[in-house]
């Protein structure tokens, strides 16, 4: 009887079992190269990735005026029965959940003067299971509530949208007003005609940006290019985490927004640590360290979040100085050429300016091996820890090992992605990786911090 | 872009070529230099119209000869779209400074053409022509001219009345210019497009101006021998052939006939009385009228009429049939025949007789006497009674016509054409009107088995005849099933960066039993729930659009309310919205609509058609509107029917192909059209499930275009549902991805990347050529506007 029962709860909530599961052709994208090893591939895959990366980060840091650092984010979770599928794990509502408790976190520590609320959808609805909130832990609660977690009917990508745009109404036009939607299923079931509630969001100049988990559904596509937003769909856990975290960076401000300039009131609030418990005046708990509001003087648990007395916009000092590198971003590398580097006067440096990795000449798989455990072992690591550090989704262990191996991927020499690249500035010259990671956490150019390299001087 | 191929200097309208593109230019100048005809698969959405136009416009204004260029399509839509890449083609040849003197027009019927306020407004296409002729036809015009109150189409008047003088300035008109240039000048743009065809460089109009005999007569005449004729989306062409042929024959239309004769009858016995000298005249211009025609055909202006064979000119109309009453007595007793004859009163029994014409012949003999002779001449002898008697509103007399070219078909083909002893008279019991219905309703079906009749003359009389699909494979039987030697056959493949398109043959289901559509097994519960299961699994994970085919009506039909019985509509309904293709048109084309809005609003849609329905043949489905096609089943023919029975007998005994052959070409053929529906261009994507044990067979699977068959992977020939599922999955995931890389040089060339890869040959030369034939190019017409000559007659 209870296996009865197991089974029909089994099936209802849409798993199967592990031998059931999805076929996986894990070994088709390994092949092995002439001497066997695999080594080479796997190289070639991670530098396509850095590859990838980079454009990726240097796509937009040009030609952009201003950007909107106050944000107001609407996130739309998707919780149809399409998200109970097991090809994210543990499945796709609950990797959903637990990328966006990291999202979030990270979201409030890059844009500290801004607002994320949330709603959901499923059986043909939609609801809000939090309102514009400057509090990170407040949405983390959230999320980790069960009834989050389960999953049930079809969406509905236009009562959802609309929920989120009435909420996000009344916001002031200097605000950059964004909803997110993470949308699982492939099907929307609509009260009336999404493309109306896509005018109205183009109108009011809502940006909203869609991250599909399953494949890429025409309505989604067109409801991002008229809202100017960015459609992505994931190909896997880690790739999702990149689509997803793309996000945090403050976008760029439509022309229609970028004129207006306004003065905002903010508070830096004290910390206290006090002798016996106080409760806090946001959730009303014991703590025994709070934030001091500057102007009522109330106590408040955690920050950035605004003041439940005064609403006066809370945050710490340093963390508004983070959200400075999104206005004045470190310029794009530029590629140089092998060619142009071997025929350079003078003769262009040979290692990297940061990792001080020799780069890659046209070497056989073999040199690159004891390569390997060179670039590991000198400097490299510390760059290539903290990157992973910071950036989990990067393929583990072996993300340092990336660098060193750069010269394995050369052995299809006609291949070979350039492995040098200039700041065009102080005119320094670092490898890939050094590339992405200035771009991605350093946010500062270290040849021209340092008062730029020997040769640019 | 402009590059040379094969020393021909060519203008194309787009920055890039895709490197097939290049090649199937290349084909086409060699088969145009060879003056043969050609064969070639172009994979869909590779820019085929364009290529062509391009090169075969080139090659006109390159070469003093000036060949004109036919281009056949199937459907309006079709003809709309090549005119307007000729209209771009030809703006960009201006812009590089080509200013040539050029004339491109479409035809098509007066439905589409007609601007005339009130005949324009009707719904179908043969009431228009019927209204049409009633303001048009000499003779009513005639009785204008003494009686003011008769109504005369203005446009038609305007356009009589320019006469000579009227002339259209060169350029390409697609169908909604024409209307606007002749609204300006009042014309009609029907008889103006006829009048320009002798003029036209390019003309763009429908298979059956080319194909159907009672057509091409009144349109294709005129056209000059040394003329480029292609045929696009050709894929059915040995279908259009044969039914062009072909007549059915029903009751009702055998009544209609019946009234009609009476009608004649007493129009003639009002004519003796008011006008018999016209009668009379008749029967002495009868002789002459086919003289008169015999001696243009001498002159080689005329395409020879397969209706009209060349010796029945040579002899006089039969005396028994030259006087009108008659002629009517004598189609009184053929109609007569028909209703009585076996095949038609044998009905009570579910018999089916096929006879070839010469029984059918030899039995008519003995019952009423009529003869061969006579028989054949009817369709021209009813053509001309009907001009005497001044009788406009034909669309009566429709079924009398078609009664009368049965006559002259059966009596033809028989004897006239030795070998070709073609054609079958097959009388069936019909469907039924419905169920409750016992009386039966029998069809005379008189089916033309050779495609090679229809086609002949126009392989005869034009020196290249290019035909060109998206899925011509196997292609290896057309050249016999039309009976031409083709100079270059050819088949291209897609050069990708991506691979855009995933071919998964699924050949079990997830239980692993076999799935197929094979007779025995098809209403199998464990099969009709595993298709079910790759529907819904396919529903569950492909965004937007999914397109099935069934091999029938009927086994849709069955399988959809089994799976209804089953639950499975109710699941599907989840995820999308479900659709269905009917024989009724109306209905299908509202539930295309809906399917579309559907598919945009993202709720998603399912289209249930059928493999050899309009859906398969006409529409398509590019991107979100089809990101997955299913075949379930191989979409073989109902091998039961006799008129197939008779047609793979005759091809078998003929021209040596084996029945099986016949059927899996095809199946093939209409299988890979069926898929190839999803694919419209390079930048769409769509997966293509061949849902049948059968297809992984490699006698099955190698007739499937090369273009798809290099899609096909090792690993996708042999799955269970699950298997391909995931593979889908996958595919689709990774093509959501933007498009990464550059095509540049590997998929797209530009006019650098060409001289690289195709050196010019001897620059010399063709620059000599290029002014002698621009010097010729404005002999033929003064100051670029092209004259228009009437013929008065």
């Amino acid at each position: 009887m209870a296996d009865a029962a197991d089974e029909d709860e089994r099936r209802e909530s849409g798993r199967n079992y592990s031998w059931e599961e999805d076929y996986k052709r894990s070994w088709d994208m390994l092949l092995e190269d002439d001497q066997g090893s695999l080594q080479g591939i796997v190289a070639n895959l991670q530098q396509q990735q850095l590859l990838l990366k980079r454009r990726r980060l240097n796509k937009d840091t040009d030609a952009v005026a201003q950007r909107g650092i106050i944000r107001q984010l609407f996130v739309v979770v998707d919780q149809s029965s399409a998200m109970a599928e097991l090809d994210l794990r543990p499945n796709r509502l609950d990797c959903t959940l637990n990328l966006l408790e990291a999202f979030v976190t990270e979201f409030f520590d890059q844009n500290p003067l801004s607002h994320v609320g949330v709603t959901a959808t499923r059986d043909g609805g939609a609801e809000k299971w939090a309102e514009l909130s400057g509090n990170p832990a407040d949405l983390v609660r959230v999320f980790a509530k069960r009834e989050s977690r389960q999953t049930s009917g079809e969406p509905s990508l236009q009562n959802a949208l609309e929920l989120a745009r009435r909420s996000l109404a009344h916001v002031p036009q200097h605000v950059s007003r964004e909803i997110l939607v993470v949308f699982g299923s492939l099907t929307s079931c609509d009260p009336g005609n999404l493309g109306e509630t896509i005018e109205s969001l183009a109108s009011d100049h809502i940006r909203v940006s869609v991250v599909g988990l399953a494949a890429e559904v025409q309505a989604c596509k067109r409801l991002c290019s008229a809202t100017k937003g960015t459609y992505g769909v994931v190909m896997n856990d880690a790739h999702y985490k990149e689509l997803l975290f793309d996000h945090i960076p403050p976008p760029a401000l439509a022309v229609a927004q970028q004129s207006q300039s306004n003065i905002i009131q903010m508070g830096f609030p004290i910390v206290r640590t006090f002798d016996l418990p106080v409760l806090c005046i946001c959730h009303q708990r014991p703590i025994r360290r709070g934030h001091i509001c500057p102007r009522c003087a109330a106590t408040i648990c955690e920050i950035p979040t605004d003041c439940c007395i005064c609403s006066l916009t809370l945050v710490s000092s340093p963390s508004l100085a983070r959200s400075y590198h999104h206005l004045f971003p470190v310029p794009a590398f530029v590629e140089v050429p092998a060619a142009a580097a071997a025929s350079a006067h003078p003769p262009a440096p040979a290692e990297c300016f940061c990792c001080l990795a020799p780069f890659a000449k046209q070497r056989g798989p073999d040199d690159a091996y004891s390569l390997d455990a060179n670039g590991t072992a000198n400097g490299h690591g510390a760059a290539g820890s903290a990157t992973s550090a910071t950036a989990p989704h990067r393929p583990g262990p072996s993300a340092a090992a990336g660098a060193g191996s750069l010269a394995a991927a050369t052995g299809a020499a006609a291949l070979a992605p350039p492995s040098r690249f200039a700041c065009p500035l102080c005119k320094t010259q670092v490898c890939l990786e050094c590339d992405v990671y200035i771009h991605d956490v350093l946010h500062n150019c270290p040849g021209c911090l340092s008062g730029g390299h020997p040769a640019g001087r | 872009m402009k590059f040379e191929v094969d020393g021909l200097p060519v203008l194309f309208p787009y920055e890039y070529i895709y490197p097939e593109q290049y090649a199937y230019m290349l084909d086409i100048k060699r088969t145009l230099d060879a003056q043969g005809h050609c064969l070639l698969e172009m994979p869909s959405g590779t820019g085929k119209t364009i290529s062509l136009l391009s090169l075969i416009v080139a090659y006109q204004q390159h070469y003093p000869e000036k060949r004109k260029l036919i281009y056949c399509s199937r459907t309006v839509p079709e003809i709309e779209k090549a005119l307007a890449e000729l209209q771009r083609l030809m703006a960009y040849r201006a812009s590089h400074g080509r200013n040539e003197a050029f004339l491109g027009v479409g035809l098509t019927s007066r439905r589409n053409l007609c601007i005339h306020p009130r005949v324009s407004k009707e719904k179908r296409g043969s009431l228009t022509d019927a209204q049409c002729r009633n303001l048009t036809s000499p003779w009513v015009r005639e009785a204008a001219k003494s009686d003011p109150e008769i109504e005369l189409c203005e446009f038609y008047e305007t356009l009589e009345g320019a006469d000579m003088s009227a002339t259209v300035p060169s350029g390409v008109y697609t169908i909604e210019d024409l209307k606007e240039y002749s609204q300006s000048k009042k014309y009609c743009p029907y008889f103006l497009a006829r009048r320009l065809l002798p003029f036209a460089n390019v003309i763009i109009y429908s298979y059956h101006y080319l194909l159907d005999p009672k057509v091409a007569d009144l349109v294709s005449r005129e056209l000059s021998k040394d003329c480029i004729v292609v045929f696009d989306e050709a894929h059915n062409i040995d279908n259009v052939c044969t039914e062009s042929l072909s007549i059915d024959i029903s009751r009702p239309i055998l009544e209609a006939s019946a009234r009609s004769v009476a009608d004649l009858s007493q129009r003639i016995d009002r004519m003796k009385v008011s006008n018999a000298e016209k009668l009379q005249s008749e029967y002495s211009m009868l002789l002459e009228g086919l003289r008169n025609t015999q001696e243009a055909r001498e002159a080689g202006e005329i395409m020879s009429n397969p209706i009209l064979p060349g010796d029945i000119l040579s002899e006089a109309v039969p005396g028994n049939i030259r006087r009108a009453e008659h002629f009517v007595a004598f189609l009184r007793r053929f109609i007569e025949y028909l209703k009585a004859s076996r095949h038609m009163t044998r009905m009570r029994v579910m018999h089916v007789v096929a006879e070839s014409p010469t029984s059918f012949l030899q039995h008519i003999k003995e019952i009423t006497y009529i003869d061969r002779k006579p028989l054949r001449f009817c369709a021209e002898r009813l053509a001309s009674l009907i001009r005497t008697l001044e009788i406009n509103d034909l669309a009566d007399f429709r079924s009398l016509q078609k009664v009368a070219s049965f006559a002259t078909l059966v009596a033809t083909y028989q004897k006239g054409t030795i070998s070709h002893c073609a054609c079958i008279c097959v009388a069936s019991a019909g469907p039924f009107e419905n169920d409750l219905d016992t009386i039966p309703n029998p069809v005379l079906h008189f089916t033309c088995l050779d495609a090679t009749l229809a086609i002949k003359p126009v392989f005869e009389r034009f020196s290249s005849v290019i035909i060109t699909s998206g899925t011509l494979s196997p292609m290896e039987l057309y050249p016999s099933l039309l009976g031409f030697e083709p100079t270059v056959t050819e088949s291209y493949q897609m050069t990708l960066t991506r691979t855009c398109f995933l071919p998964l043959i699924v050949t079990r289901g997830s239980d692993q039993v076999t799935v197929s559509s094979k007779f025995e097994v098809r209403n199998d519960p464990a099969v009709v729930r595993n298709y079910g299961n790759i529907l819904l699994e396919f529903a569950k994970i492909t965004p937007d659009g999914l397109v099935c085919f069934f091999p029938s009506y009927l086994y849709m039909e069955s399988i959809v309310s089994a799976w209804n019985d089953m639950g499975m509509l109710n699941e599907l309904l989840k995820y999308k919205l479900i659709f269905i293709e009917t024989p009724d048109a109306t209905e299908t084309s509202i539930a295309l609509e809906n399917y579309r809005q559907a598919c945009d609003n993202g709720r998603g849609a399912v289209l249930l058609s059928v493999a050899r329905g309009k859906v398969s043949e006409g529409v398509d489905f590019d991107h979100h509107f089809g990101r997955a096609v299913i075949l379930f089943g191989i979409p073989y023919q109902y091998t039961e029917s006799r008129i197939l029975k008779a047609r793979l007998e005759y091809l078998r005994d003929n021209n040596r192909i084996r029945e099986n052959d016949f059927l899996t070409f095809d199946a093939m053929r209409h299988g890979a059209q069926c898929v190839g529906r999803v694919l419209r261009g390079k930048t769409d994507y769509g997966l293509m499930v061949f849902a049948d044990k059968r297809f992984a067979r490699v006698d099955k699977r190698t007739k499937l275009p090369k273009w798809i068959l290099s899609g096909i992977t090792e690993a996708g020939i042999n799955l269970s549902t699950d298997m391909a599922v995931s593979m889908a999955k996958k595919f689709l995931r990774t093509m959501a991805q933007p498009l990464e890389g550059n095509q540049l040089g590997v998929s797209l060339w530009d006019a650098a990347e060409v001289r690289r890869r195709y050196p010019p040959k001897d620059e010399s030369a063709s620059a000599a050529d290029a002014p002698i034939a621009r010097v010729s190019g404005h002999s033929h017409y003064s100051n670029g506007h092209a004259l228009v000559a009437m013929d008065t007659s």
